[in-house]
């Protein structure tokens, strides 16, 4: 049973002296996967910053329905990631839990229990003591999203998770996606991948030219929307409705 | 000269992990411009107060904040970047020292302020040690997690700290602090060396943090023993640049033999020449 998680009704984001974004609204339920798609610069990290409580709206209102969620569970771009730290696997999918130990709390049985099982659904077990410096980049998303996994939020933001992954190790981490969202945890996921977002997600915000559009993916994610949003040229979009028109025929 | 022993010993439980995160941190750079802008804050509070605990504590914590602000401000305000207002800012704080410490005719003679003697080494200068451990050692056990999680993934770490710049803050207080602590062992010029030395050696050997830190200490320890019983038998030569020397033996050593010295990265070269769509993290 789904039960509304948070609404979003004219937010204005940005930063002080520049607004970014004008008059977002949507609607978000436990157990919805949440695509955010926009070009580079459209606001997108922009509102998962706000949603993060990171920065303060400039105007609108953001409700949590059922109040804030103690834990909202956070995978970044890895771009000021340092992958040669000395730490293990385990200890890096840990780092989920050390946020609500408080500073000197251990790690009991219960949260043991949950990292080990986070290690095994991403397929990492095998490596769990290996160093992080050994990792490919594949291996070092699964280890992130094992600590994402461990974090054990209601809500889940996930900012390009498949940037620097093949597509083997995206389309299993999208079914894992898939389990968080049957759990009842509601995940926001910035993606370009548009074939992902039609097959996993139920919603979808389009940003861009400081506008925004939200519904369910099909219409919001539409070609002419993608061209007037700035997101594709005309050309990239006939191209693409080629390929899922085909698709969409042999799925009927 | 066992007192000069025993205050290494606790010196070195507490440089250790502050070099370590220094280097883990990236600011092996900004530890050293920080050991030489504290200079004129020493040097003015011994010519005004005498060279007493108190007054070099005092004088070292206000040069260090001071100078931190200020580049941080020139970085911020001005067209100059962070590295370079911070080389410009130590610079003139080293001269402006120096030339203070002489002018004013100082009872200390230059060179033990510099490189540090084993003399120096008095009561005082053992309960400041002391001190400084006992603080750099509880404030570790405290916030080694939320510093682990904001070295490693600073993003991730504000989406999940209240306060995300503190640790930052309170790290750099950490090495003003040592810095003052390792002062009289080892002189301005040479107390950054045995925090990072012993920091970047054993980072060629180990793979977690746990053996990091120990090892980074066992590298310190060593270091400051041989490098003061090579000052003591040759009484011209100053302890800190013994121990620094020491270290930096070690540093060669470490990175001739270590696993993750030389040796690796041939092992690594030659891997990736095989393996073309490397299994290895892109950089």
């Amino acid at each position: 049973m789904k039960q509304p998680l948070l609404s979003a009704s004219g937010l204005a984001l940005g930063y002080r002296d520049a607004t970014i974004l004008e008059n977002v609204s949507f609607a978000l339920d436990s157990g919805d996967i949440f695509a955010v798609v926009g070009h580079n610069g459209s606001g997108k990290s922009t509102l998962i910053k706000t949603l993060l409580n990171n920065l303060a709206p400039l105007a609108g209102t953001l409700r949590w329905e059922r109040g804030k969620p103690d834990t909202i569970a956070y995978l970044g771009q890895r771009t000021e990631f340092d992958s040669h730290f000395p730490i293990r696997v385990k200890d890096l999918a840990a780092m989920g839990v050390w946020s609500s130990l408080g500073l000197l709390g251990q790690v009991d049985s219960d949260c043991q229990r949950r990292i080990d099982a986070a290690l095994e659904r991403t397929g990492i077990a095998n490596i769990a003591n290996m160093p992080l410096h050994q990792l490919s980049a594949g291996q070092l998303q699964r280890a992130l999203f094992a600590r994402t996994m461990v974090q054990d939020a209601p809500l889940i933001l996930l900012d390009e998770p498949f940037t620097a992954v093949d597509q083997n190790t995206e389309a299993e981490l999208l079914t894992l996606i898939d389990d968080w969202a049957a759990e009842g945890r509601t995940v926001v996921l910035v993606l370009h991948d548009l074939s992902a977002v039609l097959q996993h997600c139920n919603a979808a915000l389009l940003l861009g030219r400081g506008r925004s559009i939200f519904g369910e993916p099909k219409s919001t994610l539409a070609p002419s929307n993608l061209i007037d949003f700035g997101y594709l040229s005309a050309g990239q979009a006939a191209w693409i409705e080629t390929m899922y028109g085909s698709s969409e025929n042999n799925s009927v | 000269m066992v007192r000069a022993l025993s205050a290494t010993f606790v010196l070195s439980f507490s440089v250790a992990p502050v070099g370590a995160f220094l280097v883990l941190r990236r600011l092996s750079l900004a530890g050293e411009a920080m050991a030489h802008a504290i200079v004129p804050g020493i040097v003015i509070a011994f010519v005004i107060a005498g060279l007493s605990v108190g007054s070099m504590i005092i004088g070292g914590l206000t040069a260090g904040i001071a100078v931190a602000a200020l580049t941080s401000a020139l970085a911020r305000r001005t067209i100059i970047r962070e590295d370079a207002s911070l080389a410009s800012l130590y610079l003139i704080a080293l001269a402006l020292g120096i030339f203070i410490l002489s002018a004013a005719g100082s009872a200390v003679p230059l060179k033990s302020f510099l490189f540090g003697s084993i003399l120096g080494i008095d009561d005082e200068t053992l309960l400041l040690i002391g001190a400084t451990a006992t603080i750099t050692l509880i404030s570790f056990a405290l916030i080694l997690r939320p510093l682990i999680t904001s070295t490693i993934d600073p993003v991730f770490y504000e989406s999940q700290a209240q306060r995300p710049g503190l640790v930052t803050q309170w790290c750099m207080f950490l090495v003003v602090l040592n810095l003052l602590g390792a002062f009289k062992a080892l002189g301005t010029l040479m107390a950054v060396g045995l925090m990072i030395l012993p920091a970047t050696a054993a980072r060629y050997w180990v793979s977690t943090i746990t053996h990091y830190l120990l090892l980074t200490f066992v590298f310190a320890l060593a270091s400051c023993w041989l490098g003061l019983i090579i000052s003591f038998y040759l009484p011209n030569v100053p302890s800190g640049p013994a121990i620094v020397i020491v270290a930096g033996v070690l540093f060669f050593l470490s990175l001739i033999f270590g696993p993750l010295g030389f040796h690796s990265l041939r092992r690594l070269t030659s891997s990736r020449n095989l393996d073309s769509d490397s299994n290895h993290p892109s950089t």
